[in-house]
């Protein structure tokens, strides 16, 4: 059990880092408003593929990280990812079973979720940021999911 | 960490309840204390330090590129930049001959008035670093931080005029939010006539909006925007702006302003971070100049 937990983590902590900077790589500022998610959809594979190696505590510490980076409240996009972490590993038996198209759907609706919370987290502290592009990243991500769960396997199997 | 996680198949469930509702307390927690207190600076200037080496190791191989781009340009390219900056450079010294006099000049008018409010006492200069924060907020990040004695609501400067405010101070980054931010005003007064107005960001790079002014204020498309020192956080009589566009509806008790920002917002690479000189009656010597940017 120990060994396998920590053969895990490596990979875990890796994904989680590349997936980081890949949220602050600089991108036109037409392409900016179309980036996808990633450490989110990482955070989720993680809780999904493998939940007792710590998903929640992923979840909860790539969200400060990405509030230290994007520089917003403390604790927004941890409150988020964790409430989503945890929806998610709770889905995750069932994902499991799901075509891909019905993956997606899920993966929409858990992504749809953390912007809503981050949307609310915006309005309550107030500095709302109301444009309609922020829904967009949802939609972008769950088209992702398939390319991610591929290579995800791929560094997994390793 | 491992005292949370419970292996047992049957705990699992209440294990994952019981993690996601501590972390869920843990992350209101820190949301409300962020908020409502100032105590997280500490930490988050701690966080800030250790959220650096992704941010350069992203930022480094623009970087990179940009030193083998630079490194090797042609010789004819060097010279025709060299005769360009020569010639730039005489115009420059041209216009600064009678600087120095003026400077002196509005000293001694404002020592009258006993008012040095909004005079500039030093810079320095910040890279802008390659790394988007976010993207629905007007932001850069730049290598200067509470180590090079940054404060919140430092006035930032580029080549071209007002760039914005610090918004917030890590150890060795800070993050600055420019005037195009939708959550940004800055008070400004028009060159021509002097009349004075809020100049507020709408989250569009290219645009600022004056919303307060009514119909009949006297603006016209072309009109210089200019900082008026008022408010005490940036230095007066800096470029802000210039009247890109007014339309005045008769139905209407405010006009509606369009303002092109003279900051080159999306481009620039080099920030000025000013100090702004103590408020004293006394007269003072004129400022030294800038110290030169470091490589």
């Amino acid at each position: 059990m120990m060994r396998e937990t920590r053969i895990r983590r490596l990979p875990m902590a890796l994904s989680a880092l590349v997936a980081l900077a890949l949220a602050v790589l600089p991108l036109p500022a037409v392409l900016d408003a179309f980036r996808p998610d990633f450490l989110v959809l990482v955070v989720f594979y993680w809780c999904i593929e493998s939940p007792r190696a710590g998903g929640l505590s992923l979840a909860f510490f790539s969200g400060l990280a990405l509030d230290v980076i994007h520089g917003v409240v403390l604790g927004q996009h941890a409150l988020a990812l964790t409430l989503m972490g945890a929806w998610a590993t709770n889905l995750r038996l069932r994902i499991r079973v799901f075509s891909m198209l019905s993956q997606c759907l899920v993966v929409f609706a858990l992504l749809t979720g953390y912007q809503f919370i981050l949307f609310w987290v915006d309005g309550a502290t107030g500095n709302p940021v109301t444009t309609f592009f922020r829904w967009l990243a949802p939609f972008i991500g769950a088209l992702l999911w398939p390319v991610l769960l591929g290579v995800m396997g791929k560094v997994h199997e390793r | 960490m491992v005292a949370f996680r419970s292996t047992d198949a049957s705990g699992r469930t209440t294990g994952l309840l019981f993690r996601c509702v501590l972390f869920c307390l843990l992350a209101l927690a820190l949301i409300i204390v962020d908020k409502r207190y100032d105590h997280l600076g500490k930490i988050r200037r701690l966080l800030s330090v250790v959220a650096y080496p992704v941010q350069v190791a992203v930022a480094s191989p623009f970087e990179g590129w940009n030193w083998f781009r630079d490194s090797v340009t042609t010789r004819d390219a060097l010279r025709s930049d060299k005769a360009k900056l020569e010639a730039e450079l005489r115009v420059a010294q041209f216009r600064l001959q009678r600087y120095e006099a003026l400077e002196a000049e509005t000293q001694r008018l404002r020592a009258l008035r006993d008012n040095t409010a909004g005079s500039t006492d030093r810079f320095v200069v910040g890279d802008v670093m390659n790394v988007d924060l976010d993207a629905f907020r007007e932001r850069v990040l730049v290598d200067k931080g509470a180590g090079d004695g940054i404060y919140v609501g430092q006035a930032v400067l580029d080549s071209g005029g007002v760039f914005g405010q610090v918004a917030r101070v890590g150890q060795l980054t800070s993050e600055v939010i420019l005037v195009s931010d939708a959550a940004h005003a800055i008070p400004v007064q028009i060159n021509r006539n002097g009349l004075r107005t809020v100049a507020v960001g709408t989250g569009d790079t290219n645009r600022l909006k004056l919303p307060y002014l009514p119909t009949s204020a006297d603006v016209v498309a072309g009109d210089l925007l200019v900082t008026s020192g008022l408010g005490g956080g940036f230095p007066a009589g800096y470029p802000v702006g210039t009247v890109a566009e007014v339309k005045r509806d008769p139905a209407q008790s405010l006009a509606d302003v369009d303002v092109k920002p003279a900051a080159a917002l999306d481009r620039s690479k080099e920030l000025l971070f000013v100090w702004l000189k103590p408020q004293a009656a006394e007269l003072q010597p004129p400022p030294k100049p800038a110290p030169v940017p470091k490589k």
